[in-house]
């Protein structure tokens, strides 16, 4: 069943929670259209090999635990599992390694990984004068060491999501520079305006969001995946959009 | 009521009181009346004193209540404790209130003061401009606050929050030929925010091109849809201040300005056309550009160079390089006609045109209007950017060189507006009699709607601030 962005915000903050956990996370996005990659959430003492049967290896597994917002961080992402005894495997290798850093994990998630493309880095912040605005960066050194970042006031209309795109100083590696494949532009326009847009994540999640960070958006070719989620919830209401 | 009758009281008051001017001293209330006498109001000004029948030869009564009829606006400046007392008994009596005091959310622990402020203003049904600000200026009311504003009005409207900065935006800009529709300095802007002047600035046929002030927004959001729905119909240039870490610190204590991120100011403006200046210069030169010119319907890039002096051209064509414009080569058949013209040597017909003040002189300089009807004809500029050398034309006093190409420059624009821009450099030496035959000349292209500059790479900037409102407009990625 799916519950509305709104509802799954307001139930996770009356819960007391700073973060949705990411298969929460990834049911916003793919509520919201945008593409999230095929997985499964199996319970701590399920049968993990059963569980993972209709999925298409390579997976990637990761830990779902309260309080636990960088998983790789903790060690706790293991990728390239290639079939599904291997994936029983990895999660009982990971119970133990979480088990000694005394983390309790809440679930397994085991996600298909996506094909191989330029990761993009999508955000959302709270702009004490401006409200929801959004970000954009290429992953890696280009957002982490080269700032490079495009940021816009919520709701963007499509002309300021090319707009962003092109200011980016990294913008000829989607092009296809280098000589590798130039990847699916409109395809994160259309994300971005599934977070940034009228009818956008952020601007209708505005009253309980504080941040968001879709790192790494993978895009190929043909289509843009966000293959990590995080969704960080405001401690009070400040902004409403809507006023 | 329309946001324009709302604001008549504002810009047009037909009656103003006065609170906090002295009888025995000169404050900043006794220097607004005389500003007020001195600059030809003609509307009623009436003097508040808790004591005093008369101020400055005026009659004056005791509280804003006791004065008959209503008051348009009230310059308020008492102690900054006073100031909520003030607006509260007044008897709803005054539209708009301006107080001046400082000593509010600018300082530690007068967060409450001002709150308390606009508590009274909202129980009254006045508004309030400012706290911790110095005055409007509305040229056609004949309203200003500092002397030496120039009553002839203009184009420009001005939202600052400084006020100190605003007598700098008036002063500096009408020597440099701006005039403006009015400036208003809203200080904390409390109550009345930058937005809600911005659309009376929108709806007011006087105003062409809006120039905005701003250290802070706590209206952040409406500024944002108001600019938005704006689409950019009239110019807006932003100069921000408190654009580093360390200039939002002194903003913080300046105008209480929040903690803003420079990506939301940046955002706003890339999302509205609105042009975005770093220091005071920028900001004027930007208004310059877009005082007088009537936009393109696409995008200026092709960029045609024409002056006395080799070197100048050179560093002009680096400057309008660097700012993303195309100065390029003529056509064949364009430098044939311009070759035709039979300039004498030692001048360049190619792009930049270098010509000689000797050969400019002649007949009158009438050879640089065949010059700019020339490219204006081929088509091959979106401007024209004519640069003089004052200190080589002051040796040739006999004729009115300058007045000629300024002549020229109005009647080929009138020709072939708005499809090339023609602006005016007027380079000086800063030599006392250079810098006056410059401000007469300056003064005779402005008052003709032709923006001059100091330098071409100050053109280079103001028509990079054309640029960006023609490309918003033209719905061009950029």
């Amino acid at each position: 069943m799916t519950q509305t962005l709104s509802e799954v915000l307001h139930k996770a903050r009356a819960m007391g929670v700073e973060a949705l956990d990411e298969p929460s996370g990834k049911n916003v996005l793919k509520s919201a259209g945008i593409n999230v990659p095929n997985s499964v959430v199996v319970k701590i003492g399920d049968d993990v090999a059963a569980a993972v049967s209709d999925l298409r290896a390579p997976l990637a597994l990761k830990v779902v635990a309260t309080g636990v917002v960088h998983k790789s961080d903790v060690g706790g992402v293991k990728l390239n599992i290639q079939d599904a005894a291997a994936a029983a495997e990895a999660a009982s290798d990971l119970r133990t390694a979480m088990k000694a850093k005394g983390i309790e994990p809440d679930a397994w998630l085991f996600e298909e990984m996506a094909p191989r493309g330029a990761e993009v880095v999508v955000g959302g912040t709270m702009d004490p004068e401006f409200g929801p605005m959004i970000m954009v960066g290429l992953g890696g050194i280009f957002v982490e060491v080269l700032k490079d970042i495009a940021f816009r006031i919520c709701p963007i209309r499509e002309r300021d999501a090319y707009e962003m795109l092109s200011e980016l100083k990294g913008a000829a590696v989607l092009k296809g520079a280098r000589g590798s494949e130039p990847v699916n532009i409109e395809a994160i326009v259309d994300v971005l305006l599934r977070v940034g847009g009228d009818d956008g994540i952020l601007m209708r999640g505005t009253s309980e969001l504080a941040e968001i960070d879709i790192n790494p958006l993978i895009v190929s070719k043909h289509a843009a995946v966000a293959v990590d989620a995080r969704f960080i919830l405001r401690k009070e209401k400040v902004i409403d959009v809507h006023a | 009521m329309s946001t324009l009758e709302e604001f008549r009281p504002l810009f047009h008051p037909a009656r103003i009181a006065v609170v906090g001017a002295s009888t025995t001293s000169v404050s900043g209330g006794n220097r607004f009346i005389r500003n007020l006498k001195n600059f030809g109001y003609a509307g009623t000004i009436i003097p508040i004193h808790p004591k005093a029948e008369e101020i400055e030869g005026l009659r004056a009564y005791q509280s804003l209540a006791d004065v008959p009829g209503q008051i348009d606006y009230a310059y308020v400046a008492v102690a900054a404790a006073t100031a909520p007392g003030v607006v509260r008994n007044s008897g709803g009596k005054v539209r708009f209130a301006q107080v001046m005091s400082s000593g509010f959310s600018e300082i530690v622990g007068g967060t409450d003061l001002e709150a308390d402020l606009v508590a009274a203003a909202r129980e009254v049904g006045t508004r309030v401009i400012g706290p911790n600000c110095l005055g409007t200026y509305s040229p056609a009311a004949r309203l200003t606050f500092t002397e030496k504003a120039t009553p002839e009005p203009g184009s420009i409207g001005v939202v600052c929050q400084s006020g100190g900065l605003g007598i700098d935006i008036i002063r500096r800009g009408q020597n440099r030929g701006l005039r403006y529709s009015g400036l208003v300095t809203i200080g904390n802007a409390s109550d009345l925010g930058a937005s809600e002047l911005i659309e009376y600035f929108l709806e007011d046929d006087k105003t062409r091109t809006i120039g905005l002030y701003l250290e802070s927004t706590r209206e952040g959001r409406r500024l944002f849809e108001v600019l938005r729905r704006a689409n950019a119909r009239k110019p807006v240039v932003l100069l921000k201040g408190g654009r580093t870490s360390q200039g939002q610190r002194a903003a913080a204590s300046h105008t209480g300005a929040l903690a803003g991120s420079h990506s939301g100011w940046e955002a706003l403006c890339r999302q509205t056309g609105t042009v975005l200046t770093d220091t005071l210069d920028d900001f004027l030169d930007a208004l310059m550009a877009t005082q007088g010119m009537d936009l393109r319907p696409s995008a200026t890039s092709r960029v045609v160079l024409f002056g006395n002096g080799g070197g100048t051209s050179v560093l002009g064509t680096d400057a309008f390089d660097r700012a993303g414009f195309s100065v390029g080569a003529f056509a064949d058949d364009t430098l044939t006609k311009l070759e035709a013209l039979g300039l004498p040597a030692g001048s360049s017909v190619a792009n930049p045109i270098d010509v000689p003040a000797g050969a400019l002189q002649q007949d009158e300089g009438r050879v640089a209007e065949k010059i700019i009807s020339t490219i204006a004809a081929s088509g091959a500029a979106d401007a024209v950017v004519i640069h003089v050398n004052m200190t080589v034309i002051m040796g040739f006093r006999h004729v009115d060189m300058l007045g000629n190409i300024i002549q020229a420059v109005l009647r080929v624009r009138q020709e072939h507006s708005p499809g090339m821009h023609i602006v005016l450099v007027l380079r000086s030496d800063g030599d006392s009699e250079t810098e006056e035959r410059k401000r007469e000349y300056r003064q005779r292209a402005t008052s003709n709607g032709v923006a001059v500059f100091d330098e071409l790479a100050q053109a280079a900037r103001g028509l990079a601030a054309i640029r960006i409102v023609e490309t918003y407009r033209s719905g061009a990625t950029v």
